[in-house]
């Protein structure tokens, strides 16, 4: 007997229960459907991730100090130049500074985030473009001698001045619980939120003001004992290296070798964070899908002994004909793998579907590659001999008389 | 062609005993056409499936076509159920699924013919039994006479040396049970050795030789003088 033959007769049995059929396979197709879909969405939103790290920040590096670190430990200036001038693969770094408090103009009041860095914060900061819409940004000559200069958002500049956005060249009052600074506006540049939500609720969100570092210095105090520092390198193929060297650099400079001061974060530890979460929930659907699996498994057991307690006397009729003990073996083990090969089929296009519908519905691209469905071809196969073996052994296992002789 | 030494059967049900077979002892040549007979529970069917490789005996030997076949293991038994005996039963056993003519050709399939050769083959075992117009029908769309034909024409298929029938007329009516016993006259008389169980003398005497059991025992084993012709 050929593989060809057997595979005939498992498909006529399986037609013939169709419905039988059907619900045994939907343990199977419901497992399969839902690895495929979780496979395609989390290995879409993994990449889709990641592609937003790369834009974003896969050259950006996040220096900090602990919080324990003493007035001494903490960065300087000095130490920003020297690692400048330490490794040409640094391109820019700029403090992160920043405190809350309110901005006025005339009559008009606003409460404003206010950031102090080096001329470099034009880029590296996270909250303002880069693009600046009118004016300019400060320029080395203001950071050193701490002009009264700023760069406000778009939307700041139109709650204080009355829906004006270029504001170049006017005065603004600002004021924390530390004192107090008038600035002159020399740039106008759109927030972050702006540039990416377009129109929001201006009222309620903060507006943004970047000044050189040593002007902030009158509304914070020790404003110039830095805590944090963006520093961008310019190939994010040496990110690593430079997060290490920093931190080297700062250690053995501030005398702290061995403390544990400083941390210099990039975003393949957020990528790491990122994929042990999705590595958790995928872990967790995975299992489920296995239990869903095992179900089903057991599902296509049931039913293959059914199918043989139902088909003793075929199976001494065929054993009488000449059938050997593992022609009905493979005939019955036959008949479970394309049950389940069937399933898994199923499972595969309904997956597929499925990933696709969540996927859009996520605004992610759900990602398919050709070895899951190798992988699900051939665990389903593996689920149909596993569960299919005890049966057919049963089947094959019969006695001829007794078999022939069952009404 | 077939021959039984001091066969002994033990039937066995939980501690019960029972003896089926006491000691048979059975010569069938070439050729001839047999019929067994005997009351209820004589043991005739026991015979039959250890003639048929179907059972195994306690005590004893079974010489088939010159081989000694009583320690086969089971897939040896298949081989020599499948080259060399044909199986008719009383209530047919056809698969219900299949057509008439798949029906007959599912033992060379055993046999690893090709597909070719057994629908050749196939379809002129069912023009033997008359029944090459109906080839592609399923079993339950022809009468029950048809269908002893087909079940025939199934077990002559791979050219057995000897054709098994235990009580293939039971389900029959009476003319239809001459059909069949016609084909099997036919057949024997073109070389197939026949042996068949039947509680009807009528029926017997279609054959060439009845053998009568009794308790497990072969009571009288006599040759018909003039065998009835159909
Ligand atoms: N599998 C079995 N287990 C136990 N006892 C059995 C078994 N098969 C047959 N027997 C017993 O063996 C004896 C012979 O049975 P057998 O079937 O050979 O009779 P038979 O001559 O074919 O009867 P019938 O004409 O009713 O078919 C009977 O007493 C029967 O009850
Ligand atoms: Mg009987």
């Amino acid at each position: 007997m050929n593989i060809t033959e057997s595979f005939k007769m498992a498909v006529d049995s399986i037609l013939a229960n169709k419905m039988r059929s059907f619900l045994t396979m939907l343990g199977i197709i419901i497992g399969i459907a839902a690895v495929i879909a979780i496979l395609a969405v989390g290995n879409g939103a993994t990449s889709q991730i990641t592609g937003t790290f790369n834009d974003l920040g896969a050259s950006t590096i996040s220096v900090s100090t602990s919080d324990d670190a003493t007035d001494s430990q903490k960065i300087t200036s000095q130490d920003m130049t020297s690692l400048k001038n330490s490794s040409d693969k640094i391109e820019r770094i700029s403090p992160d500074t920043m405190t809350r408090g309110t901005a006025s103009a005339g009559n008009n009041e606003k409460t404003a985030i206010m950031l102090g860095g080096t001329t470099d914060m034009q880029y590296t900061s996270q909250t303002m473009d880069s693009a600046v819409t009118y004016g300019r940004y400060f320029n080395t000559t203001e950071y050193s001698e701490g002009s009264s200069v700023a760069v406000i958002s778009a939307d700041a500049a139109r709650s204080l001045f009355n829906g004006r956005e270029n504001v170049v060249g006017e005065k603004v009052n600002l004021k924390t619980s530390n004192g107090q600074v008038s600035v002159k506006l020399i740039g106008v540049t759109k927030s972050t939120l702006e540039k990416m939500v377009g129109s929001f609720n201006e009222e309620e969100t903060p507006g943004y003001i970047a000044m050189p570092l040593t002007t902030l210095e009158t509304l914070v105090p020790n404003a110039t004992k830095i805590t944090s520092l963006t520093v961008q390198v310019a190939s994010k193929d040496d990110i690593q290296s430079v997060s290490n060297q920093i931190v080297n650099t700062l250690a053995t400079r501030h005398d702290s070798v061995g403390e544990d001061v400083y941390t210099a974060t990039n975003y393949l530890q957020a990528l790491d964070q990122v994929d042990s979460v999705l590595g958790l929930f995928i872990n967790f659907i995975a299992a489920v899908a296995a239990i869903a699996l095992l179900v089903g498994g057991i599902g296509v057991m049931n039913i293959m002994l059914v199918s043989v307690t139902e088909r003793t006397r075929e199976i001494g009729t065929r054993k009488a004909l000449g059938a050997t003990n593992s022609n009905i073996l493979f005939q019955f083990l036959m008949e479970s793998v394309i049950l389940c090969l069937i399933g898994g089929l199923i499972g595969l296009t309904l997956g597929i579907s499925l990933a696709l519908v969540v996927a859009s519905s996520l605004g992610i691209q759900a990602s398919f590659n050709i070895s899951s469905v190798i992988l699900v071809l051939l665990f389903s196969s593996i689920i149909g001999i596993f569960f299919g073996v005890y049966p057919a052994r049963k089947a094959a296992k019969l006695d001829p008389i007794e078999a022939l002789r069952y009404e | 062609m077939i021959d039984l030494k001091n066969v002994v059967k033990i039937h066995q049900t939980g501690d019960e005993e029972l003896i089926a077979l006491k000691n048979i002892s059975l010569h069938i040549n070439e050729g001839e056409f047999t019929a067994i007979m005997g009351p209820s529970g004589s043991g005739k069917s026991t015979m039959m499936n250890i003639l048929g490789l179907l059972d195994r005996f306690d005590e004893g030997d079974y010489i088939l076509n010159g081989k000694n076949v009583t320690h086969l293991t089971s897939n040896e038994s298949a081989h020599v159920r499948n080259k060399n005996l044909g199986f008719v039963f009383q209530s047919f056993n056809l698969m219900p699924r299949m057509t008439l003519l798949e029906n007959v050709a599912l033992p060379m399939v055993y046999a690893g013919v090709p597909a070719k050769e057994r629908k050749e083959r196939a379809l002129e075992a069912l023009t033997q039994v008359g029944l090459e117009n109906r080839i592609k029908h399923r079993p339950n769309a022809i009468s029950g006479g048809q269908k002893q034909r087909v079940a025939i024409a199934r077990a002559i298929v791979n050219k057995p040396a000897v054709l098994m029938a235990d009580e293939p007329t039971g389900n029959l009516d009476s003319k239809t049970t001459l059909e069949i016993m016609s084909i099997f006259q036919r057949l024997n008389r073109e070389g197939t050795t026949v042996v068949m169980v039947t509680h009807e003398p009528d029926v017997a005497k279609y054959t060439k030789r009845i053998v009568s059991f009794k308790d497990g025992e072969i009571q009288d084993d006599q040759i018909i003088e003039k065998q009835k012709i159909i």
